[in-house]
C-alpha cells in the first residue's frame, strides 16, 4: 500500500480507478432531455439526486416543498437507485402527481435505466479516456527519454569519431615522420657504406700510388743526378742542343714540385679517405674509449664541404677524458649539432665549440649566433618527431636523436637559456669512475 | 491505496490481477462476478477489447461498510497481458494494494511466467511498490490442461518465498474464489495493521471476508 503523501512515479496527475461522482458522469445535455420527455409524458417532476437526496437535476412542476428540500416525506413522492460502479450514490426521484401510481414507477423504471446505462457507458469512455491519456502520456515521456538517451549516446560517438580523427591524423603524421626518418637513416646507413666501401676501394690503389710516387720520386733523383754528370762533362754540341730543345734546365726545376704536389694531393686524399671511412664507423659499432675531440674533429672534416667560406668555426678545446661509447653515435650527436648551428644562419656564422671538465663531468657546448630557438618551442625541441621542418626535409629527428644517445650514456643535453642571440647547446657527461679518480 | 478520505470515512482499496498473456485474469473476474453474490459487489465492467484479449482493463467493484460507519470499496482490476501494454499495466499498478498473480500452468508457458513475474517486479518498483511487502498471491490457472507444471514443482518453487500459491480453473470456476479469498485476507491484515480496522472501526477479518465474498447459494460451491 502506498501513502497517500508517497508522490506520483507516474507523469500523468490522474490515477486508475480514481473515485467519481455522480456530476462527474453525468452532463446536463444527457440528463435533462431524459427527465423532461418524462415530465412530458404525463409525470410531475423528476429529478436526478444524490445519494442525500439534494437533487442535481430537475424538471417538472416544483410542487413546494417536493423537489428542492431534499426530503422524501411528500406523499406520492418516491425514488429509484442510481448506482456508480455499483454503488448506490445517488437516486432518481419522481412524483407522478395525477398519472396512477403503477405508471409512474414504470415510467420512473425506465428513465432510472437510461440514466444508469448512461452512467455505466460514460464511466466507460470516461476509463478508456483516461487510461489511454495516461498511457499515451507515458510512452511519449518514455519515447522523449529514449530520445534524449539517444541523442547522449549520438552525441558520444560524434565526439569520439571526432577525437578519433585527429588520434588517426595523429598517429598518421607520426607515422609519417617516423617513415621520413627511418628512410633518412636508410639512406645514411646506405650512403656511409658506400663511402666505407668507396674509401676502402680508393684506399689501395691510393695506397700503391702514393708508394710508387715516392719511389718515382727517388728514381727521378737519380736521372737527374746521372743528367747533370754529363752535361758537367763537356757534352757534344748535339748533347748541349737536345737539352735545350727539351727544356731541360726547366722540367729539372720543376719535377721536385710536381712530386711535392702529387704526394701532398695524394695523401690529402688519402686523409679524406680515411676520416669518411672512420666517420662511417661501419666496422667498429662495439662500445670503445671514445676521443670526443677527435670525432669532434672528424665530424667536421666531414662537414667541410658544407662550411661556408664565410663561417667562423672558433675550437676552445681544453683535454677531456675519453669517454666509453660508440664512437658513431657520438659523431652523429655531433653532426646533428653543426648541422643545426650550419643551417641557423646563412652568412657571418661563428660556431664557438668548447670542450672541458666541469666538477664531475665532461662539458662539450655547441654555441653559434643563428636565429636561436623561440621560447614557445624550447620545450619541445628534444621531442621525438618534433621538427619546425616540413615532412621529409632535413632532419626532423636530429635533436631527439642527440637526446637519446647522450641521455643513454646518462648526461644531459640542454639549450640553455641565453641573453645573447643564438642557440647554446651544452652536453653533459659524466666522467668514468677511473677519471674521478 | 487510492483514496482514504478520513471526513467522508471512504477508503478505497485496489486489487490487481496480473500475470502473462491468456493466463485468465480476465476469466478470473468474469467467475467472481458470476459466483458471488450480487449484494456487496457491483457489475464487472469490462473496456473494449480487441479479439477478446483486454487493451485496457476490467474492474470488478466490491463494497462493504465497518460497524463504525467507514465504507470500503474495494475496486479489482485486470491488467493486459500482453507484453507490448506494458504502458497500461503500470498505469493500472499504481497504487495497488494487492496482486493476485495468474501464472499458466501449461508447461510451454514456463517461460512466459517468469518474465511475466520479472515485469511485475519491474513496474511494482516503477510505481514505488515493493513486491517484497505488497500482499501478493500467485495462482497457477488451467490446472485441467494435460501438459501443465505438476504441483509438487510448483510447490517447491514458490514455498521458500512465503507467497502462497493457489491452483485453479478458472474456466469452470475452480480455485476463483478462494485465491480472491487468500488475497483479501493478506490485503486486510496490511491494512488492519495501518489503519486499525478491527480496533477503530470494529471490522473483522471474518467480517471483512464475508461481506465481500458471498459465495451465491444456487452457484454451487466451486470456489
Amino acid at each position: 500500500m502506498v501513502e497517500p503523501s508517497e508522490p506520483e512515479q507516474m507523469s500523468c496527475g490522474c490515477l486508475v480507478g480514481a473515485e467519481k461522482r455522480l456530476v462527474d458522469v453525468l452532463s446536463t445535455e444527457e440528463v435533462m432531455p431524459l427527465l423532461e420527455s418524462a415530465v412530458n409524458a404525463g409525470m410531475s417532476s423528476m429529478a436526478v439526486a444524490d445519494d442525500q437526496g439534494v437533487p442535481l437535476w430537475e424538471a417538472g412542476t416544483r410542487l413546494e416543498g417536493t423537489l428542492l428540500t431534499g426530503r422524501m416525506e411528500q406523499p406520492g413522492e418516491n425514488f429509484l437507485p442510481l448506482r456508480l460502479e455499483g454503488e448506490p450514490v445517488g437516486k432518481l426521484r419522481f412524483f407522478g402527481g395525477a398519472l396512477a401510481p403503477e405508471s409512474s414507477r414504470a415510467m420512473a423504471k425506465v428513465v432510472a435505466g437510461a440514466v444508469n446505462g448512461l452512467i455505466q457507458a460514460n464511466l466507460k469512455r470516461m476509463f478508456t479516456t483516461e487510461i489511454h491519456t495516461q498511457v499515451v502520456d507515458q510512452s511519449y515521456e518514455e519515447l522523449v527519454h529514449s530520445h534524449e538517451q539517444l541523442r547522449l549516446s549520438e552525441k558520444k560517438y560524434r565526439e569520439l569519431s571526432a577525437t578519433l580523427e585527429q588520434r588517426v591524423q595523429e598517429r598518421t603524421e607520426a607515422l609519417k615522420r617516423m617513415y621520413a626518418r627511418m628512410v633518412q637513416q636508410e639512406k645514411l646507413a646506405s650512403v656511409g657504406q658506400l663511402a666505407a666501401g668507396m674509401a676502402h676501394e680508393i684506399n689501395n690503389p691510393l695506397g700503391f700510388v702514393l708508394s710508387n710516387l715516392q719511389t718515382l720520386q727517388k728514381y727521378v733523383g737519380r736521372f737527374t743526378e746521372m743528367l747533370l754528370l754529363f752535361r758537367q762533362n763537356e757534352p757534344e754540341d748535339r748533347a748541349v742542343q737536345k737539352w735545350r730543345e727539351l727544356k731541360l734546365d726547366y722540367i729539372l726545376e720543376d719535377v721536385p714540385d710536381l712530386f711535392e704536389q702529387s704526394l701532398s694531393g695524394a695523401r690529402r686524399v688519402q686523409k679524406i679517405v680515411a676520416d669518411l671511412k672512420g666517420f662511417s664507423h661501419v666496422d667498429d659499432t662495439d662500445e670503445e674509449a671514445v676521443d670526443l675531440i677527435g670525432e669532434i674533429e672528424r665530424t667536421l672534416s666531414v662537414l667541410s664541404p658544407e662550411i661556408p667560406a664565410d663561417a667562423r668555426i672558433v675550437k676552445a678545446y681544453e683535454p677531456v677524458p675519453r669517454t666509453r661509447g660508440r664512437a658513431d653515435l657520438f659523431c652523429q650527436v655531433f653532426l646533428n649539432l653543426i648541422r643545426n648551428a650550419l643551417q641557423s644562419r646563412r652568412e657571418g656564422l661563428q660556431l664557438t665549440i668548447t670542450t672541458g671538465v666541469k666538477a664531475n663531468f665532461i662539458q662539450l657546448v655547441f654555441a653559434d649566433n643563428g636565429a636561436g630557438v623561440p621560447a614557445s618551442l624550447r620545450q619541445r625541441i628534444f621531442e621525438p618527431f618534433f621538427t619546425t621542418r616540413e615532412v621529409g626535409e632535413g632532419m626532423g629527428m636530429g635533436l631527439s636523436v642527440a637526446h637519446e644517445v647522450i641521455s643513454g650514456y646518462g648526461g644531459t643535453i640542454e639549450l640553455e637559456p641565453s641573453t645573447e642571440p643564438g642557440a647554446r647547446f651544452v652536453i653533459c657527461l659524466p666522467l668514468s669512475r677511473e677519471d674521478m679518480g | 491505496m487510492i483514496e482514504f478520505d478520513e471526513l467522508e470515512q471512504r477508503m478505497i482499496l485496489k486489487l490487481v490481477y496480473y500475470g502473462p498473456a491468456l493466463s485468465g485474469k480476465t476469466t478470473n473476474l468474469l467467475q467472481l462476478h458470476e459466483l458471488l453474490d450480487q449484494e456487496g459487489r457491483g457489475e464487472l465492467m469490462m473496456l473494449d477489447t480487441r479479439d477478446d484479449r483486454t487493451l485496457y482493463f476490467d474492474l470488478l467493484p466490491f463494497f462493504l461498510q465497518a460497524p463504525s460507519g467507514l465504507k470500503i470499496k474495494i475496486k479489482v482490476y485486470t491488467v493486459p497481458g500482453q507484453v507490448k501494454h506494458d504502458a497500461t499495466r503500470k498505469a493500472v499498478l499504481q497504487r495497488a494494494d494487492g496482486v493476485a498473480f495468474i501464472a499458466d500452468s501449461a508447461n510451454s508457458e514456463a517461460l512466459n511466467n517468469e518474465n511475466s513475474f520479472a515485469n511485475l517486479e519491474n513496474n511494482l518498483a516503477f510505481v514505488g511498490l515493493n513486491i517484497e511487502t505488497i500482499p501478493l498471491v500467485v495462482q497457477y490457472n488451467k490446472r485441467d490442461l494435460p501438459r501443465i507444471i505438476a504441483e509438487a514443482d510448483i510447490r517447491r518453487v514458490w514455498e521458500p518465498t512465503g507467497i502462497p500459491v493457489l491452483m485453479a480453473t478458472a474456466l469452470h470456476g475452480r480455485g476463483v474464489v478462494k485465491t480472491f479469498a487468500h488475497l483479501l485476507e493478506r490485503v486486510y491484515r496490511r491494512i488492519d495493521d495501518r489503519y486499525g480496522l478491527l480496533k477503530d472501526h470494529g471490522l473483522s477479518q471474518e467480517s471483512f471476508l464475508q461481506q465481500v465474498v458471498r459465495v451465491k447459494e444456487a452457484g454451487g460451491n466451486h470456489g
